[in-house]
């Protein structure tokens, strides 16, 4: 018995675009494997195929070639119980708009066949704080409260497999946080994309980088992290004006980059930790409030990787 | 036996609730902008009242015109509103469809668990339930100035939902072409009205000259509309069987293959250009 609830198996798409022999691999022989509860999170630019992927993976669309297996059946085979398995949460809120919030849940949640579903929509709406919003029509909700209102459904549907395509777009950062909460307590599994790397900073179990249509990386946050080798950052406060400081950093080739933060502070990304010795001789000649070294974080992996 | 029964009991069940699940949606959403509801009840009533006038007045001179006369020109004139209001269905998928997908919801719909069938029959059900007012109305009206017997007139209303399938289906047809193709659906519609032009739902066949008329003849939608009032008038059914059993045969069979073909098509436009937009 594998523990394995997604295996994807050389998926590729091809979107052929208007022109002669014009096209874009949307997806480039993807091979992934998800574990059962596992919080995966896809990371990417704008057009890498993430949503495509999600797409392919939700039965949306149909690969060019390759297959995947979800929670065991086949992807193209047996489309129907793949889609008993997954729930989708797309940037685009996929709600009615000329409907109300609460025509809106239990629409969906009759079709999915959710038993009780009017306590369950209850105790969802009071969760996400959303309760007082039910009976206004989903056009005059504002986009944070769109996109609670798409996560309730996507909850409330009781699917093995969540599918949620940025999710916290238009969410403000207090809702984030209880998004976070939210989806940390769920056993189901999660894949899910976002441009804020914080919040896949705090959920994800595991990450893979991907770009036009390839996977580039994958692998726990730590194991992602180290792929930054030995650089490391140093933050530093000065008592005093920083001016003489940043001309003498920059003279030392053991530094990429220095970036200026409030006052007199700034942070010093270093090749090698082996150079942190040399820093702080250089530091000894002036008076210094603060300094820390700063773990890597997924952003400037992400910069560097795109 | 018992478990098999309640095992078909239990799938029927399931089916239905889809069915209604999204008729009730479909009427929800109709309800939004109540005018729009309002005027979707008054308008058909509005063309009814001149033609009746023109007709009324044609008619008292004592013309007849193929089986058309002053005793039942009403029959066929209100039987043709009914058809009518019926044929806005096949408008009704692809405004429908195509809101869905600027609406940006037919992703929800399409990876939820139920066919597609489903979606043609609740679609089906909630315009239904939006002409029901004024179909009633154009009906009782039929049937007070031409009065037939209970059988024929539940006949009647199964030849009505025969044809509302006919159109259901090729609605739904239409639907899939307007999202997915949205350049040339409408080059459908054209072919579609051509076809209704040589259907005599509101004319008599007679009206039409002698070369058209085997074109028209060669039109299942004529076939079908004329049993209809050919039932009407006959108000016998075993009688209107055996003498058109052609026109029943064509009746049926569309009413069973044009459904299916939509959804046929329905799934391989949808598999192989998937979704513009997205």
């Amino acid at each position: 018995m594998t523990d394995k609830i997604i295996e994807t198996f050389g998926l590729s798409k091809i979107y052929y675009l208007k022109g002669k022999d014009k096209h874009v691999n949307a997806l480039d022989d993807v091979n992934i494997s998800i574990k059962k509860g596992e919080i995966f999170g896809l990371l990417g630019p704008n057009g890498a195929g993430k949503t495509t992927l999600i797409q392919i993976l939700t039965t949306l669309l149909r690969p060019t070639s390759g297959y995947a297996i979800i929670d065991g059946y086949h992807l193209l085979k047996n489309t129907k119980k793949v889609k008993s398995k997954v729930a989708l949460m797309l940037e685009s809120d996929m709600l009615y708009y000329r409907l109300t919030a609460y025509d809106n849940l239990k629409f969906f949640c009759k079709l999915y066949k959710v038993s009780n579903y009017q306590q369950k929509i209850n105790d969802m709406v009071k969760l996400l704080g959303i309760e007082n919003w039910l009976k206004e029509y989903v056009e005059k909700l504002s986009s944070g409260m769109k996109m609670k209102l798409a996560l309730a459904r996507t909850l409330l549907l009781e699917r093995d497999i969540l599918f949620l395509d940025e999710p916290t777009l238009g969410m403000d950062v207090k809702t984030v946080n209880l998004f976070i909460d939210m989806i940390k307590n769920v056993e189901n599994t999660i894949i899910f994309t976002s441009h804020d790397l914080s919040v896949v900073e705090k959920l994800c179990d595991r990450i893979a980088f991907i770009n036009e249509g390839k996977i580039l990386k994958i692998g726990t946050q730590e194991e992602i992290k180290n792929l930054s080798g030995s650089e490391i950052k140093v933050e530093i406060s000065l008592a005093c004006k920083k001016q003489e400081l940043l001309s003498e950093l920059h003279s030392h080739d053991f530094i990429i980059d220095i970036t200026e933060q409030q006052k007199n502070g700034f942070l010093v990304h270093l090749k090698e930790k082996a150079y942190y010795k040399d820093l702080l001789s250089i530091l000894s000649n002036y008076e210094i409030m603060k300094i820390k070294e700063v773990e890597p974080a997924l952003e400037d992996l992400f910069l560097r990787m795109y | 036996m018992k478990t098999r029964t309640i095992k078909i009991k239990k799938i029927f069940k399931h089916h239905l609730s889809q069915i209604f699940t999204i008729a009730e949606k479909n009427v929800k959403i109709q309800l939004r902008f109540k005018f729009n509801l309002y005027s979707s009840i008054i308008f058909p009533f509005l063309p009814v009242i001149m033609s009746t006038i023109v007709l009324m007045r044609f008619f008292s001179e004592g013309v007849t015109f193929g089986q058309w006369k002053d005793t039942n020109y009403l029959v066929f004139l209100f039987t043709a509103f009914n058809i009518e209001l019926l044929r806005t269905i096949i408008q009704k998928f692809p405004i429908e469809m195509r809101l869905e997908k600027y609406w940006k919801t037919l992703p929800a719909l399409m990876i939820a668990p139920f066919n597609k069938m489903h979606l043609l029959l609740g679609i089906f059900l909630s315009h239904l339930i939006i002409i029901a007012i004024p179909f009633a109305v154009f009906f009782l009206l039929a049937c007070l100035i031409s009065p037939i017997s209970p059988i024929t007139i539940i006949f009647i209303i199964f030849i009505f939902l025969l044809i509302v399938l006919i159109f259901s289906g090729i609605g739904f047809f239409l639907g899939v072409f307007a999202i997915s193709e949205e350049n040339y659906w409408r080059i459908f519609t054209i072919g579609l009205q051509l076809l209704f032009y040589v259907s005599c739902i509101a004319y008599p066949f007679e009206l039409f000259p002698a070369e058209i008329q085997p074109i028209i003849r060669l039109n299942p939608f004529y076939h079908i509309f004329e049993i209809l009032r050919v039932t009407w008038l006959e108000n016998n059914i075993l009688l209107t069987i055996t003498n058109h059993p052609f026109q029943f045969i064509i009746l049926i069979g569309t009413a069973i293959i044009v459904p299916l073909i939509s959804i046929y098509f329905f799934k391989i436009i949808y598999d192989k250009f998937g979704i513009v937009g997205y």
